[in-house]
């Protein structure tokens, strides 16, 4: 790795570029220019990503990768490094101004990707001063690391020779010696000195009088070279001196005239600190250096000016949707107002963009004695990026209470854009009681818009349904969800933000689940395959899809693919927003655990899930299943005497509930004192007790069954059993059977005795451990699908029932069911049951919701 | 350099700033002072000399400032004010 560390103007970038013009082309760059006070991690990232496969020619035809609101420095540090590592060749990354990275994220990781370079990737950083946070102290030790400095930029006297002939300046040696003095060798400075050698009339002259001069050798050539330029380009370089970048457009608006594009392509020819940036020339930038002291002309030549020139391309930038641009120069005009409103309109853009760093920086530079109320909404959007509930919360108060007062243009996207925070901070905390009811209004259809208010408030209305249709699931209204949700996802689609897209497809898997299960299964799936398309498979965005499709397998016993899911699950929620995913994670994961009889695990997971709940405000749908559950656990891991302590503790309404029921009935059960256990779950037998759903019922049905079994009541047992499954049946629910561990209560369930024959076949495979899972899954599908009938038999395949009796089950004839079985095992090319039983099970088609 | 000056030109001064005396190679012109507005410059030999009160953080900005427009830095102090001296401007006697 090669650094350039010098002050200005020492001529590091033209260094950079004369060695990449020289390279000759195995050798492939990837080049980043640092933007100017970089403080969003993200942007440097994603331009570092972009450079470095436009660099490797993968993805050359696809579009950028968009930013997202949740940022992972590390994750996406990895995904440069992986591609990296798979470029073939040599390949080096450039970083040009480095010092303008700010973000302390960007440069920790950063010193990660350079220390952890693949052997065929370099590296070369130019930056003005040394990063101590870019610790090279290791490469530097290890001999890995080049180092440039100021000394070694500096133009010794032959060079300075060399430079003026080039020029074509013809100069004594005393007069080179006396300018390589005066300069010291400093590129900059002989740059310029050149600019204004260059067709000078005298210049032996004009070294002499610099060189007696005592001002700084910037400002005085600087002088020197704007005097000399004709009126109409000095009056271009100092308007247009106050931009990052400029272009024609800009050059002309600002000059007032047009026939600016001709004088920048001039300015860049004649090598006057003028880069263009793109291969067509039609934006340029200014030498830093150069700029900076323009600018001090400009505030001292035309003060007046300046405030009316920064409003001009505030105003072009605007037009042009360059919205950190277009406040930055109203700021710089003095116009705080206009910059607050600006802030205001494009926050949820902005941090869309993954620019809420850079927002709050254009927050932080208002002046602490004028505070627009509406830059409040715009501290609430920071403070819950950041996770600061309570000042969100008071920002957000202060915004609300501005709304009436706001000019009544604007109003309604104040009023959208204060909902839409709200509901954000009211998932955060948990409290969705009170605020659905204040965010009504965004039910209306919006009519009668300006083109304005369509352009700002399209992103605005498609997060805000997002967050309403997330707070909906969340508080189960999920038919309002749902749509919702829907009309949140096509929004978000039209206006072209895959972010919002996904993230209300994600949620909407998450409210199907009441849905059959193939339904919740579809939508999560849509979710995640949106997702990986852009890169967001272990993003947070994903999260609740990701956990409600594990759900949805465990219920199934597809235990093996669930834990999958969780995996990613849980990977996706390292950088977390909100504890409602994460209490469903951890939930989701102790029901596994349980279902694998492992108890001790299984306790660890739904103690987290019941603190999390408690530090939600208003009480949570799922209270009771997350409570019942851990105290099962704790029974069953050995601790029957603590959990009963623990539920004597809870008020008697949470008591009396059927999924509360049924944990005290497991911790009898774990006493040796099934009569207690038939005891506690009579009112859920019996349908007094209120529950969530309909598996607290089929656990209570188990339960009473392990309980009659220890009684003796082998019978009554069985009878239990078979309840069970009928309710089970529907949905191929395997859960209960396994959290409740009913093996062998289900194997001493005589065959000719239940309905349910092939269900049973199939929860017993799964209680012994033969996994449903996705590898063992072959490649090929059947030739071609199953009808109904054909089905209907398959299922029964599994079970140890006979031709015949399999006739007798669906009532058809024997020779119908022989031609079905023909049927199967051609379509499934196979030669025998056993056969075609476990290639059933590989294509899952005797799993839930394809037979019904 | 940034867009904005440092916090000097709010008219507010912050609690505690102190008084610092920076010195800089070569003659700084009007148009290189113009970026130190608050601050007092004085010519001492071929150095020039920033004078100003300055908190924390406007030191900071002044010192990026420097480094931005590629000056010489030779000294940055912090001037104890004591009674009697020249600095001070005190004609109080000892």
């Amino acid at each position: 790795m090669t650094i350039i560390s010098a002050p200005a103007g020492s001529g590091k970038t033209s260094l950079l570029r004369a060695w990449a013009d020289r390279q000759g082309r195995p050798y492939r760059l990837a080049v980043v220019q640092v933007q100017r006070d970089q403080q969003d991690a993200q942007q440097f990232c994603l331009a570092l990503l972009g450079a470095v496969r436009r660099a490797t020619g993968a993805f050359s035809d696809a579009e950028p990768q968009p930013a997202t609101p949740e940022f992972n420095a590390r994750a996406m540090a990895d995904k440069v490094l992986s591609e990296l590592a798979e470029a073939r060749g040599d390949i080096t990354l450039v970083i040009d101004d480095l010092h303008e990275l700010t973000s302390p994220d960007a440069l920790g990781q950063l010193t990660r990707l350079l220390t952890n370079l693949p052997p065929h990737a370099h590296a070369v950083l130019t930056t003005r001063r040394d990063v101590p946070r870019l610790r090279l102290h290791q490469m530097r030790l290890a001999g890995e690391l080049t180092e440039i400095r100021a000394a070694d930029l500096r133009f010794p006297e032959r060079e300075t020779r060399e430079l003026l002939e080039a020029s074509g300046i013809a100069l004594s040696e005393a007069g080179v010696a006396l300018l390589h003095q005066r300069t010291e060798g400093w590129a900059a400075g002989l740059r310029l000195a050149a600019i204004s050698l260059a067709g000078h009339p005298d210049p032996e002259r004009f070294v002499a009088e610099f060189s007696g001069s005592d001002r700084t050798v910037a400002e005085y050539l600087v002088d020197e070279m704007l005097d000399r330029q004709p009126a109409e380009i000095q009056d271009l370089l100092l308007r247009t001196c106050l931009l990052d970048r400029v272009n024609r457009e800009l050059a002309d608006l600002l000059t007032g005239r047009p026939g600016s594009e001709r004088i920048l392509l001039e300015l860049e020819d004649a090598n006057a600190f003028v880069v263009s940036l793109d291969p067509e020339r039609t934006w340029f930038r200014y030498h830093h250096l150069f700029s900076d002291l323009l600018r001090l002309e400009l505030r001292r030549r035309m003060p007046e000016e300046t405030p009316a020139l920064h409003r001009r391309a505030a105003w072009w930038f605007s037009r042009h949707g360059q919205v950190v641009d277009a406040i930055r120069h109203t700021q710089a005009a003095g116009d705080w107002p206009g910059a607050a409103r600006l802030l205001a309109d494009h926050t949820f853009s902005l941090t869309l963009d993954g620019q809420a760093e850079t927002m709050q920086a254009l927050v932080r530079a208002f002046p602490p004695g004028v505070d627009h109320p509406e830059l409040a909404l715009v501290r609430a959007a920071g403070d819950l990026v950041q996770g600061r509930l309570d000042e969100a919360a008071a920002h957000l108060a202060v915004a609300e209470a501005h709304v009436e007062a706001a000019p009544p243009d604007r109003q309604r996207r104040l009023r959208v854009a204060v909902a839409a925070l709200k509901l954000s901070l009211a998932r955060r905390r948990g409290h969705l009681a009170g605020v659905l009811e204040q965010v009504r209004f965004l039910d209306s259809p919006v009519t009668g818009q300006s083109d304005e208010d369509i352009a700002l408030g399209s992103d605005l209305r498609a997060v805000a349904l997002m967050n309403l249709g997330a707070a909906e699931a969340w508080s189960l209204g999920l038919r309002d969800a749902e749509r919702h949700l829907q009309e949140g996802a096509a929004l978000a689609r039209e206006i072209g933000r895959p972010y919002l897209e996904v993230g209300c497809l994600a949620q909407l898997g998450f409210a199907s689940k009441v849905d059959p299960f193939a339904t919740t299964q579809r939508r999560c799936r849509e979710a995640i395959g949106l997702a990986e398309r852009y890169g967001w498979g272990t993003e947070p965005v994903i999260a609740p899809a990701l956990v409600t499709l594990a759900g949805t397998m465990v219920w199934t016993g597809e235990f093996d693919e669930a834990e999958r899911w969780l995996q990613r699950s849980a990977q996706a929620l390292e950088t977390d927003t909100g504890p409602e995913i994460r209490l469903l994670m951890h939930h989701t994961t102790g029901i596994l655990h349980a279902c694998r009889g492992r108890h001790d695990e299984a306790l660890e997971e739904f103690s987290a899930a019941d603190r999390l709940r408690s530090q939600l405000e208003g009480s949570h749908a799922l209270a009771n299943q997350v409570t019942g559950w851990l105290l099962a656990s704790q029974a069953r891991a050995g601790m029957p005497g603590q959990a009963l302590a623990a539920l004597a503790a809870l008020g008697d309404e949470r008591a009396s509930s059927g999924e509360i029921r049924n944990a005290r009935a497991v911790i009898c059960l774990e006493e040796r004192d099934p009569a207690g256990a038939l005891g506690a779950v009579r009112e859920v037998l019996d349908g007094t007790a209120p529950v969530i759903g309909y598996v607290t019922l089929v656990e209570a049905q188990l339960l009473a069954g392990l309980a009659h079994g220890e009684l003796g009541d082998q019978r009554a047992a069985n009878q239990a059993a078979e309840r069970a499954l009928a309710l089970a049946e529907q949905d191929r629910l395997v859960l209960p059977f396994a959290i409740t561990g009913s093996r062998e209560l289900l194997e001493a369930l005589p065959r000719h005795e239940t309905a349910h024959a092939a269900l049973l076949a199939d929860i017993l495979d799964v209680l012994h451990g033969s996994s449903r899972s996705a590898k063992d899954r072959s490649s090929s599908p059947p030739a071609e699908e199953l009808s109904p009938g054909e089905l209907r038999v398959l299922r029964f395949l599994p079970t140890n029932l006979s031709r015949p009796e399999i006739a007798g089950e669906l009532s058809v004839s024997v020779n119908t069911v022989n031609t079905h079985v023909r049927s199967i095992y051609a379509k499934l090319r196979v030669r025998d049951r056993s056969s075609a039983v476990q290639r059933a099970r590989e294509l899952r088609l005797l799993s839930a919701g394809l037979t019904r | 350099m940034r867009f904005h000056l440092p916090a000097l030109n709010h008219g507010r001064m912050d609690p505690a700033p102190a008084l610092y005396t920076i010195r800089i190679r070569g003659r700084l012109g009007a148009t290189l002072l113009s970026a130190f507005p608050a601050l007092a410059s004085r010519q001492h030999g071929a150095h020039t000399v920033l004078t100003g009160p300055l908190d924390r953080s406007a030191l900071y900005g002044v010192l990026a400032e420097i480094e931005a427009l590629g000056l010489d830095l030779i000294e940055v102090r912090q001037v104890m004010l004591e009674r009697g001296s020249p600095e001070s401007g005190d004609c109080r006697s000892p």
